[in-house]
């Protein structure tokens, strides 16, 4: 390559510096070199992310997420998914940019479920704690308070 | 002899010089649309005082990812894994915000008549 090139040259003219620049060249090719390389440098297959994603999937369904928030169940399902096929071939970056983003996706299905759910519950009793409470309310709210009820 | 050695600093030198010159390039004010949308999304559950208050450490969060991008952005111009990034706090920010409502919902159930 070049640099070898550039290195030869000063190495005839100049004979008595050859070792420190060839030395400093050298240095200067491996600073580069590791620059370049750093991000491509060994990437181990995710198995943990994808095994973590899988397991925020199966909670986001056991909250009940296709009912309450199919969108994101779907994509994190997709997402999952194609984490899988990634790890196959072996295009380890991929499979975890996927595992961690089916992880989020997922999160937030189960959230969302959850917080339906409760809305939906919390919506009923507000409802009828508003409506005027009946016979059967009023008589079990009295022995529970030393005063009378507030109302 | 003098000569050799000024030539021997500067050949020294250079190298170092470049090394920077690479290492510096494009790190003006340069922008990256994800992320900027993930600031602003962060930025406005911040201001929500019930997203401060109810879901706090989901909050966090999304903050730290932001973090992460936000130094990855400036120190290596990695577009893909900074709008992964963009995308996680993205989702958490909005995992907060759900979580929030969640407690709300929760806290309705518990005290069914709240003062009024």
């Amino acid at each position: 390559m070049g640099e070898i090139d550039l290195a030869n040259p000063t190495l005839s003219t100049t004979p008595r510096m050859p070792a420190p620049i060839k030395q400093s060249l050298l240095c200067c090719l491996a600073a580069f070199a590791t620059i370049t390389f750093a991000a491509c440098s060994t990437t181990k297959p995710p198995t943990e992310k994808i095994a973590q994603a899988d397991l925020n999937v199966r909670a986001a369904t056991e909250a009940r997420a296709a009912d309450f928030a199919p969108a994101e169940l779907q994509k994190a399902r997709e997402k999952l998914a194609r984490a899988r096929q990634a790890m196959t071939a072996q295009n380890y970056d991929d499979a975890r940019r996927l595992a961690e983003s089916a992880q989020v996706d997922a999160e937030l299905a189960e959230a969302k479920a959850e917080t339906a759910i409760l809305r939906r519950a919390a919506d009923q009793i507000l409802r009828r704690a508003d409506a005027p409470p009946t016979e059967a309310e009023r008589e079990s709210r009295k022995p529970l308070t030393e005063s009378p009820a507030k109302e | 002899m003098r000569q050799n050695r000024l030539f021997f600093t500067c050949m020294e030198i250079s190298p170092a010089i470049l090394l920077l010159a690479a290492l510096t390039a494009g790190c003006g004010a340069v922008s990256n649309p994800a992320l900027e949308q993930a600031h602003e999304a962060y930025q406005k559950a911040r201001q929500d005082p019930l997203i401060v208050r109810n879901a706090g450490a989901a909050l966090d969060k999304a903050g730290r990812t932001l973090e992460a991008a936000d130094r990855l952005w400036t120190e290596e111009r990695d577009v893909v894994e900074v709008e992964h990034l963009a995308y996680i706090a993205e989702q958490r920010v909005e995992i907060a915000r759900t979580i929030a409502q969640r407690r709300l919902a929760a806290e309705d159930i518990q005290q069914p008549q709240p003062p009024r």
